[in-house]
């Protein structure tokens, strides 16, 4: 098992390294390098070299690459001039923010969409499973701020018993002192995810359920409960797992349209802000961070894999 | 043995059906069975003759869209359809136990064994879970696990298949049921396996004064260990007698004909087959439903109904046999002429070792030695068998002859070359002269080619002739195996079995090879479509001069089919020689072990318990050294560790004390 894990932390490390050689190099591919991005159009040549010469542009690349490295091992992923503040800063202000809502937003959509699953799948081909079929087809289709308005309008125009904006406080204190406001962002994200869970658990279950050992459960003259709680739910979920993995990056991207819609200061919306200005480090700076947790994503996907199904484990202490 | 007169269970009338998106297949008609308290009762039945219907009727475990449409199914007396839901599980988990077909399939694969073994005395008994703990070790002891004490705490794929099937019977009987149903108990294991899973069933039925219905579309299995049997076909009982009876003298034509299919009972060189399909159950049936594939059917056959009748000896015919048919196990094939013939494949040491996990950059050094120095011959116009049991490696000698895959040392001479040291151009050229037949020939298609496209396909890689050229080509190949043209414009989900064999034979024949290599090719057939797939080999050979590699785990069909019969054991070839030699006077332990352990369909004949072999195939990770069987031998000495050389003259046999000397030749 430990060899397991080290072999594949080693693999996610060397995927790391390779993503931190690509925002590398593009950020040396910059129209006029990293200065004239920086400084923007109209800095003179004098200025250019002594930014250069400061920031160790002047240097051989594999120099610049090494103080690159040094620098992101010591948390520095650059510096905004735009934001004129340091990009690490700019992220921690709100990668808390969305992490509360994506976290939110997942931890519900699972306790929902886990039992709407099974029900399907129990209930195959009949109303139960129609219905539900029919909404989560529905609230999948549906693009996400055409939800989100809808919630705002039914929510706060129609029946006016939430707020139509997020929490605007600079800490988190300060968010979480209105949770009112975080219920509609939270749930317009939920319903999405339920959709796309419920089917992926349903179709898991309905496999599952076909399965010999399923029939050998009932011969044992189990209640039907106990053959899908106790023999069924737990194989039915691994897919569940690679879907939390995928998701994992997410939760640190943020979900730009949600966070845009109802004005909530989180990744997203930083993201999205860097883009129309051409806050190069803030992007690049956000992409490292994405694809850093792309690769734990998968890794936390593998581990859990080892950990609730016996077969992984058993092939991982082989090899 | 003394048997109480009022049976434990009884079926009267049971009627099935199976809803399909339109309509319905009346899956059991009228079903009328009785088994009593320490009786076996045998179910025999080709594919969807309804035999696993029957049983999951009683059980209560039919399929989705599976109803109980009439009858009674009374189990000591109160007839289960009528019972509350929450009793119906007590009866089921309590008094009934069902062990099923595939043993891996049926565990669940994240559950331990212990767990899942006790799982019916915790729910019905409230029995706690240190005591269920104990008792799963004790009776996972009983049906003769190796160390039950750390099993228990194992998952299923940690097990041997042999050993999860225990793990399913211990599961079945741990409630003490006094039904034991077993559903194709030993189909997916290996003949040394079944017998001690057949003789395990047995002993446990006398122990707990059992009943038991065995499921088995074999003949053989059914002879050695069913005091009753009821043989179905097509949804309905037709003939239900004792087994020495039914044996002895079959009545109806069905049986008959089943027995006569046997490889065992060839008699002049070709096997009795039973031509056409079963009926389709969805349609309304008048008549007896044999009555199209009956040589001896009448008007009256086609539009009465025909009940069984008879009390010890009943049976469901109008013109029963009345000549008693002799079942004798005859001689095979008498060998063919081409004792002079150039081989037209020449085996030499051939090597094939696989890595064994070793993932990502660091190569383990263990090492999978699938086949370890084999060597042998092939005639222009000869069959070699190779048999032996799976994970001997009779498979990897098949695909490396094939070329599907290089070894790793070793000679492989096709027509004079080696096709080792051959060149990628010549080594395409090779794939014409030999070619392959797979077991499963719906999974070796591609399902979104027509018939026509999956024949054409060979012919285009090697670029044979024109495409008029090839059209003529495939329909004369249709005409060899006896397809209708129409084939052509079909997909392969519209054929059975039988008719896939053919086609896929049809596919090797394409390119005019001199040796079929036919991995497993009756495996997956029914009796009756098996007779038809062997005798079409057969006549193809005499016609067009091939030679076959004819690799199975089924010694019966491998004596109707070989001239000369090869035997592995994990990797080596331990015996070789002309195949009447081989399967009536075997020189080597391992063969004589394989031949007792084939069940026959011979209630007369039991088996001599003394040549049993115990326990588990050794891992081709770390193979015995010296002779690789010495582990399981009874014969073995200290000898047995230095290897011993295949030495011999016709008949060969690698072992230091072989059982007897060869026979003279041309005996």
């Amino acid at each position: 098992m430990t060899r397991y894990l080290l072999a594949r932390l080693g693999q996610a490390l060397v995927i790391v390294i390779l993503v931190t050689l690509i925002t590398f190099v593009i950020l040396h591919l910059l129209p006029g390098g990293a200065a004239r991005a920086i400084l923007g159009k109209e800095a003179t040549l004098q200025q250019i070299a002594s930014f250069n010469h400061e920031m160790g542009y002047d240097r051989p690349l594999w120099e610049q690459y090494a103080l690159y490295l040094r620098r992101l091992v010591g948390g520095d992923l650059g510096y905004s001039f735009q934001l004129n503040q340091s990009v690490a800063e700019a992220i921690n202000q709100r990668l808390p923010k969305t992490m509360l809502l994506s976290l939110g937003s997942t931890l519900i959509a699972v306790v929902v969409a886990v039992p709407l699953g099974v029900i399907q799948a129990v209930r195959r081909n009949r109303w139960p499973d129609y219905t539900i079929n029919g909404l989560s087809l529905l609230a999948y289709a549906t693009p996400i701020f055409f939800m989100g308005l809808m919630m705002i309008i039914l929510f706060s125009q129609v029946w006016p018993v939430l707020p139509p904006e997020a929490p605007q406080g600079f800490t988190m204190a300060e968010v979480l002192a209105e949770p009112a406001g975080l219920v509609l962002p939270t749930l317009t994200l939920a319903i999405l995810t339920v959709a796309v869970y419920s089917r992926y658990i349903r179709s898991s279950m309905v496999d599952n359920l076909n399965e010999n050992y399923v029939r050998t459960a009932r011969s044992k003259g189990l209640a039907e409960s106990r053959v899908i709680v106790g023999h069924t739910l737990r194989n039915g979920l691994f897919p569940v797992i690679t879907l939390l993995g995928m998701y994992l990056p997410a939760l640190f991207s943020g979900a730009l349209v949600v966070e845009r819609l109802f004005n909530y200061p989180g990744m997203g919306l930083l993201f999205w802000q860097a883009a129309l200005k051409r806050d190069y480090p803030i992007l690049l700076g956000v992409t490292l961070l994405i694809s850093v947790a792309t690769v734990a994503g998968a890794l936390v996907a593998d581990v859990l894999y080892a950990a609730v199904d016996p077969r992984v484990r058993l092939k991982a202490a082989r090899s | 043995m003394e048997v109480p007169t009022q049976p434990l269970l009884r079926l009267r009338d049971l009627s099935t059906d199976i809803a399909l998106r339109r309509g319905a297949v009346q899956a059991l008609d009228h079903v009328n069975l009785e088994v009593r308290q320490g009786e076996t009762l045998g179910i025999v039945g080709e594919s969807g003759s309804g035999k696993t219907m029957t049983v999951l009727s009683i059980m209560g475990l039919l399929p989705t869209g599976g109803r109980v449409v009439g009858g009674e199914i009374l189990f000591d007396g109160r007839d289960l359809r009528g019972l509350e839901a929450q009793e119906l599980r007590r009866v089921r988990g309590v008094e009934m136990g069902m062990v099923f077909q595939d043993p891996l399939t049926s565990l669940n694969p994240t559950m331990r064994i212990g767990a899942q073994v006790a799982e019916p005395l915790r729910v019905h008994q409230g029995v706690g879970k240190a005591e269920a703990r104990e008792r799963a070790i004790e009776i996972l002891r009983r049906v003769g696990m190796p160390r039950p004490d750390k099993i228990v705490d194992d998952y299923p794929h940690q097990l041997s298949g042999g050993m999860r099937q225990r793990v399913v019977i211990a599961m079945a009987l741990i409630r003490s049921p006094r039904l034991l149903i077993a559903d194709e108990p030993t189909t997916a294991l290996d003949v040394t396996t079944q017998r001690q899973i057949l003789e395990l069933i047995d002993d446990l039925r006398e122990e707990f004064k059992m009943a038991v219905i065995l499921v088995t579309h074999d003949l053989g299995v059914i002879a050695g260990r069913a005091d009753r049997v009821a043989v179905m076909y097509a949804g309905r009982v037709v003939e239900t007698a004792t087994t020495a009876e039914l044996f002895r003298a079959p009545r109806h034509r069905y049986t008959e004909a089943l027995m006569r299919a046997l490889p065992e009972s060839a008699e002049s060189g070709r096997l009795y087959s039973i031509p056409g399909l079963p009926p389709d159950l969805s349609r309304p049936l008048t008549g007896c439903r044999f009555a199209p594939r009956c040589g001896f059917a009448t008007d009256e056959c086609r539009t009465t109904d025909v009940t069984l009748t008879g009390d010890a000896h009943a049976f469901a015919c109008l013109h029963p046999v009345t000549d008693r048919a002799t079942i004798a196990p005859s001689a095979a094939r008498e060998p063919s002429a081409s004792g002079a013939a150039k081989p037209i494949l020449t085996v030499r040491d051939l090597v094939k070792e696989y890595d064994a996990g070793g993932a990502g950059l660091r190569r383990t050094a263990a090492r999978v030695s699938a086949v370890a120095g084999v060597s042998f011959e092939v005639k222009a116009g000869e069959t070699l068998g190779i048999v032996g049991e799976s994970g001997c490696g009779k498979s990897t000698v098949g695909r490396l002859v094939a070329g599907l895959e290089p070894p790793t040392s070793g000679e492989i001479v096709v027509d004079g070359a080696d096709v080792t040291t051959l060149d990628r151009a010549a080594r395409h050229r090779m794939h014409r002269q030999v070619q392959l037949m797979f077991q499963d020939s719906y999974a070796a298609m591609n399902p979104r080619m027509r018939i026509d496209s999956i024949l054409t396909e060979p012919l285009e890689i090697q670029r044979v002739g024109d495409s008029g050229a090839r059209r003529a080509r495939v329909s004369e190949l249709l005409d060899q195996v006896g397809l209708p043209r129409r084939a052509l414009e079909r997909y392969p989900h519209e054929f059975s079995g039988g008719q896939l064999q053919r086609i896929g034979l049809a596919r090797s024949l394409a390119l005019r090879p001199r040796l079929i290599v036919a991995d497993e090719p009756v495996s997956a057939l029914d009796v009756s479509v098996q007779a038809q797939v062997l005798n079409l080999m057969r006549d193809l050979q005499r016609d067009l001069g091939l030679s076959y590699v004819f690799i199975s785990h089924d010694l019966s069909v491998v004596d109707y089919m070989a001239d000369r019969i090869g035997v592995m054991y994990l990797g080596k070839l331990v015996e070789v020689g002309p195949a009447h030699q081989v399967v009536r006077a075997a020189r080597h332990p391992y063969t004589q072990a394989l031949l007792d352990a084939v069940p026959t369909p011979d209630p007369g004949r039991t088996a001599d318990a003394g040549s049993a072999i115990r326990g588990e195939l050794p891992s081709a990770v770390n193979p015995p050294t010296g002779c690789r069987f010495r582990t399981r031998c009874p014969l073995a000495q200290d000898v047995c560790a230095t290897e011993p050389p295949l030495a011999g003259g016709t008949h060969q046999v690698a072992c230091h004390f072989p059982l007897r000397q060869e026979a003279a030749a041309g005996a």
